[in-house]
């Protein structure tokens, strides 16, 4: 099954893209299924409008889209009910953005929305990349602390810290490197230095173009074996949706 | 697409390329031809790393350069710290005649452009009518902020963006249209800043690049798709791929600017 770990759904400064649009790209270049988050503006402040939106849109394409939740460290208690509220409602990874949030990854600050994480069996996935908060050794550091959670490297550090991901993701097992924003030559590097059942592929729609990028990723990977956790079938979703499917036994 | 000479403004003579091939460009220039290119800004790399490896790098994109047929068009490199040796530097590289530019990518090497020893390189470059490109869009040194106020102190100069302010920096690279003398490559940030620089930043300050020749993987293809994928029109995609190159690269007088 092939799922697409990284698009956004809403109206953003340069882009607008409803469910129904998303779906209709997804189908336009064989894609199954969808992780989806908020814009940029619901992840920084409007955290309930983001996580509604997002798991509005799931409900629209039950079968294509999966939710994932969001919430600002800086709210405090509120966030981590808007969290636990948004995991009740069926959203299936954390998506934490530490440079638009304003806050670091190593701050002890986002430790009670990752209870809430662990709690739901939901993956993290971090925007990294930026280089204040956001680094690779930044996630590695977190992963050891909490070996209970699976951290996704989103961007794998894209751009100056692209050097560091592969390191960093060797530190600790439950490090997934994941490829939007990322070049799919330079992802593939990535994978070649720390396994390809340790990569999941994401298109940035719609920052990016999510045919364009699954067509560039299907040629820079086309001599991986089809079937197996290092083969196409792991890349291109199998690995990503063992993850989220952790927090089905919930 | 394209019936003009394609143009990549951002192309290094890596190191992996060097120690395989020499100064012989012919497979590079074999990449290049896979995607209809015709010309590529040939930046240093091995100089950027090290500064004892400077003149010889530098010696090195010359010789590959000239042996290119005029299709590789070279950037050279300095350091401040070596103060009076630098601007030396600049002008033994500098061939009257012959295009060229200036190439720095200060985090890596470890400068300020706030640090005055940088000042005589800039002024050499603004004498001698080089282009000075910057590796930008990372902290500590890099920043398209600090490039473009290095632009607004020497307002004769010109200066480009190599990167676009990369992935997390790009809007500050929108701060480019605010002044005459900065060009902006699209070379490293996504799809929907693409489309938003080219709405914003004038037509003529507009470059391409795709970072070919750090190593033996081959990004134009890629980098060339999200260009066309930007949607824009053709009239700008030939201002970007072949006239704005053409006339920031263009060969300076002698002894003089361009």
């Amino acid at each position: 099954m092939t799922v697409d770990a990284c698009c956004a759904v809403g109206v953003e400064r340069e882009y607008s893209l409803t469910a129904e649009g998303l779906v209709r790209e997804m189908d336009g270049a064989d894609v199954e299924l969808a992780v989806v988050s908020s814009p940029d503006r619901c992840l920084a402040v409007s955290n309930r409008e983001g996580n509604e939106l997002v798991l509005a849109a799931a409900r629209s394409f039950p079968d294509r889209l999966l939710p994932s939740c969001s919430a600002n460290p800086w709210y405090g208690q509120g966030a981590r009910e808007e969290l636990r509220r948004a995991f009740e409602h069926g959203a299936r990874m954390l998506v934490v953005a530490p440079s638009l949030q304003g806050f670091s990854l190593s701050d002890e600050l986002l430790d009670p929305l990752l209870l809430e994480a662990a709690s739901a069996r939901a993956p993290v996935y971090v925007h990294t990349g930026a280089p204040q908060g956001a680094t690779p050794f930044e996630v590695a550091l977190r992963a050891l602390r909490h070996p209970e959670l699976d951290w996704i490297m989103g961007h794998c550090g894209a751009t100056d810290f692209w050097n560091d991901a592969p390191q960093a993701a060797r530190l600790a097992p439950n490090i997934y490197l994941e490829s939007s924003l990322a070049r799919p030559f330079i992802f593939r590097s990535h994978c070649l230095a720390v396994g390809f059942e340790r990569g999941v592929m994401g298109s940035g729609a719609p920052l990016s173009s999510l045919r364009f990028e699954w067509a560039e990723m299907r040629t820079t990977l086309a001599d991986l074996p089809a079937r197996g956790p290092a083969g196409l079938e792991g890349v291109l979703g199998g690995t990503l949706l063992g993850l989220l499917r952790k927090g089905d036994a919930r | 697409m394209k019936s003009y000479a394609g143009w990549d403004c951002h192309t290094h003579w890596g190191i992996v390329w060097k120690e395989r091939d020499g100064v012989d460009p012919t497979t590079w220039l074999a990449v290049l031809d896979s995607h209809g290119l015709r010309h590529a800004l040939v930046l240093p790399h091995e100089g950027l790393q090290t500064q004892e490896a400077i003149l010889r790098d530098n010696d090195a994109v010359r010789e590959v350069c000239a042996r290119s047929g005029g299709r590789m068009i070279p950037a050279f490199t300095c350091h401040p710290a070596q103060r009076g040796e630098a601007v030396r530097e600049v002008r033994r590289c500098a061939a009257p005649g012959v295009p060229a530019a200036l190439k720095f990518h200060p985090w890596l090497q470890g400068f300020s452009l706030a640090d005055p020893a940088f000042v005589p390189i800039v002024e050499a470059a603004e004498e001698l009518g080089l282009p000075v490109i910057f590796h930008d869009g990372t902290p500590t040194y890099s920043l398209p902020e600090q490039v473009i106020g290095l632009a607004i102190r020497h307002p004769r100069a010109r200066f480009v963006l190599g990167h676009a302010g990369l992935l997390w920096n790009w809007r500050a690279a929108l701060l480019a249209a605010t002044v005459e003398n900065v060009w902006v490559t699209l070379c490293g940030p996504h799809l929907a800043a693409f489309r938003e620089l080219g709405r914003r930043i004038r037509p003529e300050r507009l470059l391409w690049g795709s970072d070919f020749g750090f190593g033996f993987a081959d990004p134009i293809g890629y980098r060339l798709g999200l260009l066309r994928e930007a949607g824009f029109g053709e009239a700008l995609l030939e201002r970007i791929l072949d006239l704005n190159p053409k006339e920031l690269f263009r060969a300076p007088t002698a002894g003089g600017a361009a």
